[in-house]
This record gives C-alpha cells, sequence and structure tokens, in this order.
C-alpha cells in the first residue's frame, strides 16, 4: 500500500510529483536544507522534514537522513525525482530494507544502467547497437585513456563513467585538445559524482540526440511513449525539448523501431517503472545506444502533453504493483509538445549563473500553456543548486502551432529579479534553422549565438532608455534641491556662530 | 532636456519636451511612459504603440531587454556632451582598471593567469564553480592582471575581488 509519500526532492520536480500525489489523494511528505526552508516544495507538502545544510552533499544526498525524515513522518514510499539520490542504487535497496517502496526501477537495473560499460554491453546483448569508445569498467588512468584515443578516433568526448546530465563530459577535437578535457571533466566528475574516473566516446558527427520514453511493469509488460528531441543543448545540458522529434517526423516505421530497441534494452535489465532510453541518430537515420536514464526525466511533460498520460501517476501506479494502465496498441502521439528550461543563467553573458531574489513572477497562461515552476515572487535563488527554475511547455496541433504559443508564452512570462534563459529562447525561436528542424547536438554550441541578429527596434529601445535616465536624472536633481532647501542660510550661519563661541 | 542616445551604432537626438511629449530626430511624438509596480520593468505606450522592457544600467551603460532582445545604450544630456568636448570625460574605458568580482558565491577551480601576465579580449581568467557547474570568467578587453586575490580551492562570496585587470 501507498498512502504516504515522501519527496526526496526540491525544486521544480519536487512540486510536480506533490501535484500527482494530491491528484490520487495520497498524503506528502517534503524534506529541505537551510536554504529551502521557504521553497515551494516545503510550502506546497502536508509534511516537512529538515534534513540538514545547504549543500546538498549534506542534505539532499545523505540517505540516512531522508530515510529516517520517512520514519518519522510514517511515509510508506519514496520518489527521489530527477538528480540526487534517483540513480543511487545502493539508496533504492536501503529504502527496500527500511520496508519502503522506492518509486523507481530494482536496485539492479539501476546499477547496471549507473555503470556506464555494463550498459553498453547490456544494450549490445540486446542487439542494439552502440557507439565506438573504451570500456567504463576498466577504470583507465588519464595516460591510457591519452593511449587509447587514437583507436576511439577524433572528434570524442570524454565522459564520467558515474555520469549523467551533462555533467563531468568534455569533448576533445584532437590529441592536443585531450589533456585539458580530461583534466576538466575529471574534476567535475568528482565534484558532482564523488567518482572522478572516465572514458572516451567517439562523437558521431551531425548526430541527433532523441530519446525514448518507456513505462514498465513489475510483470513485464513493457510499452514506450514515443521519442522525445533532445538535440538543443548546450555543452551538452539539454536547454529545449520536443516530442516529436522533427527528423522522425511522419517515420512511423522509424518511431516504432526506436521504441522496439527502447524496450528491449529495459526488458534485458529487468526494468520496471519509468525511465528513459536515449540515442543518438545519424545523419542516415541509423540509431546507436547511448545510455538510459532509470528516472523520471527534466523533460518528462512533452511526452505527458503529446499522449495524455501522466507519466509520475503511472510510476506510483506501477509502484503499487498494478499492472500499466496501457497497452502499447492504445498509445497514440498527437499533436507536437515543446518544453523550455528556464534557469537563472544569463545568455548574454557566457550563461553565468545568476543567483538574487524574484521580485516579480507573473506566468503565462492561455490555450495550451503549462509551466511546472518551484519558484515565486519572494523566492530567494540560492547557489547551493541546480539553476532550473522552471519548465515553460506549451502543446500544439502541429509544430508550428506549437512554437508559434510558445513565442507567445515566452513574452507572457515575467520573471523578474534573476537573469534568465527566456531571451535565449525567444531568439531561438527565431533562428530559421531551429523552425525548419534543420539542426544537430552541435547546433547552440556552433552555429547559434543569442546576439547573432541584429536586434529589430533600437530605436524604440533609445527612446525607453533616455526616458528611464531621465527620470532617474530628475529624481537625483530633486533630492539635491530638497537638501539645499532643508537648512536655510539663517539656520546655517547661527550654527557656525554657535560653534565659534 | 536634449539627450544625445546611442546604441547598435546608430545615434538619436531625443528631447523630453514635457512628461507627455517627446522629439526625436525632429520627430514629435506622443509617451506615455510608466514604471511597473516599482521593478527595473517600464512600459511605454508611444503614440498608440505599447512597448515594455527590463532596464538596468550597468558598468557598459543601459541595458534594455525588449522582446527578446538585448540593447546596450548609452544616453548622454546637454552637460555630460559639453564636458566631453571639453576633455573632462577623456578617461575613455579602456584606461581603466577592470575588477573582475565573484558574480556569484562559489568555489574558485583554478586562475589560469600570473600576475603582470598580459592577456587578450576573451581569454580565459578565473573558473569558479557554483550551481554544480564549472563557469568560465573571462577578460572583458585586453589588460595585463594584476593583483590577484584568489586562488584555486577557494570559497569566494559575491562580490570578492577576484583581480584586477589594467
Amino acid at each position: 500500500m501507498i498512502n504516504k509519500i515522501l519527496i526526496a526532492n526540491r525544486g521544480e520536480i519536487a512540486v510536480r510529483i506533490l501535484r500527482a500525489c494530491h491528484e490520487l489523494g495520497i498524503a506528502t511528505v517534503a524534506v529541505y536544507s537551510d536554504a529551502d526552508r521557504n521553497a515551494m516544495h516545503v510550502h506546497r507538502a502536508d509534511q516537512a522534514y529538515y534534513i540538514g545544510p545547504s549543500a546538498a552533499r549534506e542534505s539532499y544526498l545523505r540517505a540516512d537522513k531522508i530515510l529516517d525524515a520517512a520514519r518519522k513522518s510514517g511515509a510508506d514510499a519514496i520518489h527521489p525525482g530527477y538528480g540526487f539520490l534517483s540513480e543511487r542504487a545502493d539508496f533504492a535497496s536501503a529504502c527496500a530494507a527500511a520496508g519502503l517502496a522506492f518509486i523507481g526501477p530494482p536496485p539492479g537495473a539501476i546499477s547496471v544502467m549507473g555503470d556506464k560499460a555494463r550498459a553498453r554491453a547490456a544494450a549490445l546483448a540486446a542487439g542494439v547497437p552502440i557507439v565506438p569508445g573504451t570500456d567504463a569498467r576498466a577504470h583507465l588512468s588519464d595516460a591510457e585513456l591519452i593511449a587509447a584515443a587514437a583507436d576511439v578516433g577524433f572528434p570524442l568526448l570524454v565522459k564520467a563513467a558515474a555520469g549523467g546530465g551533462g555533467k563531468g563530459m568534455r569533448s576533445a577535437a584532437s590529441q592536443a585538445e585531450l589533456p585539458a578535457a580530461l583534466a576538466a571533466a575529471h574534476s567535475e566528475a568528482l565534484a558532482a559524482f564523488g567518482d572522478g574516473t572516465l572514458y572516451l566516446e567517439r562523437l558521431l558527427p551531425n548526430a541527433r540526440h532523441i530519446e525514448v520514453q518507456i513505462l514498465a511493469d513489475m510483470e513485464g509488460n513493457v510499452i514506450h511513449l514515443g521519442e522525445r528531441e533532445c538535440s538543443i543543448q548546450r555543452r551538452h545540458q539539454k536547454l529545449l525539448e520536443e516530442a516529436p522529434s522533427p527528423f522522425v517526423g511522419d517515420d512511423e516505421e522509424l518511431r516504432q523501431r526506436m521504441g522496439a530497441l527502447a524496450c528491449k534494452v529495459a526488458s534485458a535489465v529487468g526494468y520496471a517503472n519509468a525511465g528513459t532510453v536515449e540515442f543518438l541518430m545519424d545523419e542516415d537515420r541509423n540509431l546507436f545506444f547511448l545510455e538510459m536514464n532509470t528516472r523520471l526525466q527534466v523533460e518528462h511533460p512533452v511526452t505527458e502533453l503529446v499522449t495524455g498520460i501522466d507519466i509520475v501517476k503511472e510510476q506510483i501506479r506501477i509502484a503499487r504493483g498494478r499492472k500499466l494502465s496501457r497497452k502499447q496498441s492504445e498509445v497514440r502521439m498527437t499533436g507536437h509538445a515543446i518544453e523550455c528550461r528556464i534557469n537563472s543563467e544569463d545568455p548574454y553573458n557566457g550563461f553565468l549563473p545568476s543567483i538574487g531574489t524574484i521580485t516579480t513572477s507573473i506566468l503565462p497562461t492561455g490555450p495550451g500553456v503549462r509551466v511546472d515552476t518551484g519558484v515565486y515572487a519572494g523566492y530567494t535563488v540560492s547557489p547551493y543548486y541546480d539553476s532550473l527554475l522552471t519548465k515553460l511547455i506549451c502543446y500544439g496541433e502541429s509544430r508550428g502551432e506549437a512554437l508559434l504559443r510558445m513565442r507567445r508564452a515566452l513574452e507572457d512570462y515575467r520573471l523578474i529579479g534573476v537573469k534568465t534563459t527566456i531571451p535565449f529562447h525567444q531568439k531561438l525561436l527565431d533562428s530559421h534553422r531551429f523552425m525548419a528542424g534543420k539542426f544537430t547536438t552541435r547546433f547552440l554550441d556552433e552555429d547559434f549565438h543569442v546576439a547573432d541578429k541584429p536586434p529589430t527596434n533600437p530605436r524604440i529601445a533609445a527612446i525607453l532608455a533616455t526616458l528611464v535616465a531621465h527620470q532617474q536624472g530628475q529624481q537625483t536633481a530633486h533630492i539635491q534641491q530638497h537638501n539645499v532647501r532643508d537648512t536655510s542660510n539663517w539656520k546655517w550661519v547661527g550654527r557656525w556662530e554657535r560653534m565659534h563661541r | 532636456m536634449k539627450y544625445t542616445t546611442s546604441v547598435n551604432g546608430n545615434t538619436y537626438q531625443i528631447e523630453i519636451n514635457s512628461a507627455h511629449q517627446i522629439t526625436v530626430d525632429g520627430e514629435i511624438f506622443a509617451v506615455d511612459f510608466e514604471s511597473v509596480s516599482h521593478q527595473p520593468l517600464y512600459s511605454l505606450l508611444l503614440d498608440g504603440g505599447s512597448h515594455e522592457a527590463y532596464i538596468e544600467y550597468d558598468a557598459e551603460g543601459w541595458q534594455v531587454l525588449h522582446r527578446g532582445d538585448r540593447y546596450t545604450v548609452s544616453v548622454a544630456d546637454e552637460r555630460m556632451q559639453r564636458l566631453a568636448q571639453l576633455g573632462g570625460l577623456q578617461a575613455d574605458a579602456a584606461g581603466r582598471e577592470f575588477l573582475l568580482k565573484a558574480p556569484m558565491p562559489g568555489l574558485v577551480v583554478s586562475v589560469p593567469v600570473a600576475d603582470g601576465q598580459p592577456v587578450e579580449k576573451g581569454d580565459l581568467l578565473l573558473v569558479l564553480e557554483s550551481m554544480k557547474m564549472q563557469n568560465e570568467l573571462r577578460a572583458p578587453r585586453a589588460g595585463t592582471v594584476q593583483r590577484i586575490r584568489a586562488q584555486a580551492g577557494q570559497s569566494v562570496e559575491q562580490h570578492a575581488l577576484l583581480l584586477a585587470l589594467v
């Protein structure tokens, strides 16, 4: 039985999971660190437990404190969200040992997929092609990796064996760039995962990053919910996702073949619950297995909008031991959905993170618009966690309608107090290559810059700036005059005389 | 009050005639201009056209964010222009010191420059880890690195001085 769920996460995803629980009539428990006392997920949950200092490794990554909160609150299940403890097999096992349902896959599946080398071997055994690379299980030293690089071939990617979400990943175009890439990836991997083990993988030119959402119940039924297009990435961090992929388009045969491969990979590792199989697709539509994410994805809402399936509710249903609510033949993708990740980063300044207090937050609404957010006016963005603040998801009957709707919704969104990636998305949606769907994973890093096109309305900008400058100039002048009048000359002379008596 | 305003290589002569009327390069416009709920968000009605923008002032000038476009605008009033003509404002941007400050609290990962090292615009000065990301702080212009105040492994607060560029 699952009657009360503890959500071992924060931010927008914690709020998303709370919503599903509340719709199902399940009681909720939030956990929070020092920095998050006033976070939205704490306010919205039925119960909330403090788990420690702001740094994630002292709070959200502390399995013992989270299990303790679960015991104290009387929760019977834990939803890990994404990031933090979501892909830690030991945590999933610890939940089971404590008599708690872990809303995610069995520990065995997590550990196979969490180890990139075993994951690649599993995919290969299931008949799914993989990208050439070194064996991550070998724990190669930097010198050994440099020696192996020639066999892998350039350009290549340096990746963290324990990695995910683009962290601890660097590209190298040549032997000369490799040492710096290794050093950067090593320290980032160590900071993010506590494990600096690296491996190499060939970088496929003009590849697209396309992933398949799967659902599996505990009886071994596996279905897929179609693909998501995730090629819009900056330094391997996804910024915008859509479903379906404009490259797959009307090719239903390809879609079903890809879906079937994803289901095969999942079955091969005894998967249960929601998961995502990531593929690279080359120019000739050849598929290569990249990795499997054994958790709910950031971009799950686009699939929800085109299939009508609530993935989080489905996760809970599976964790309750029930059969999938649908058969493969009952899954249909209709229309098109796009998600823009709105991060507290300054797109006009190298995507530098921005912190501060959000002073205004007016959400876009209207037809076909969904906002998954974890912030509100008055909330302070701290430097401790991921910069993802909110996700804007738009649905349309066609890709064109979804694009235009997203453009409209981005313009409607008023999020003030920190710099955000909203203007970046506005420029991206204006780019002809994006509109035409002609982009690869290299698009943002090589062919697109937020300040590329000349701005359209310099005269309006000039007038606006002049009016603000004028208004502020008037204010200062006014304050100065006020001060001058405040003390009359007579008073001033009187005081001066008294001082010198 | 008369202003000379330039943006993206275009220069405009703008005169504020009254609270509701301006002249731009000889053309008269009716304006209604207000800040929205005391935020750096402004609403401009210009001859019936409605425009909304975020406007902030920083070291480079007025930053205007309007419909996803960002403009860096410089506004000079008559007094500033006279001073400039007299040579009073000759201390141009290139001659001043640039102080690299931490844009957010974080951990200094590396400082790949040394005291006295000449750098070009866009060169990497420092890597700061924050929000689980390694952020590369680069030189906004060419210059010489001086007074390095940060070292690898050090935690810094927001606005902490990291190094100077002269």
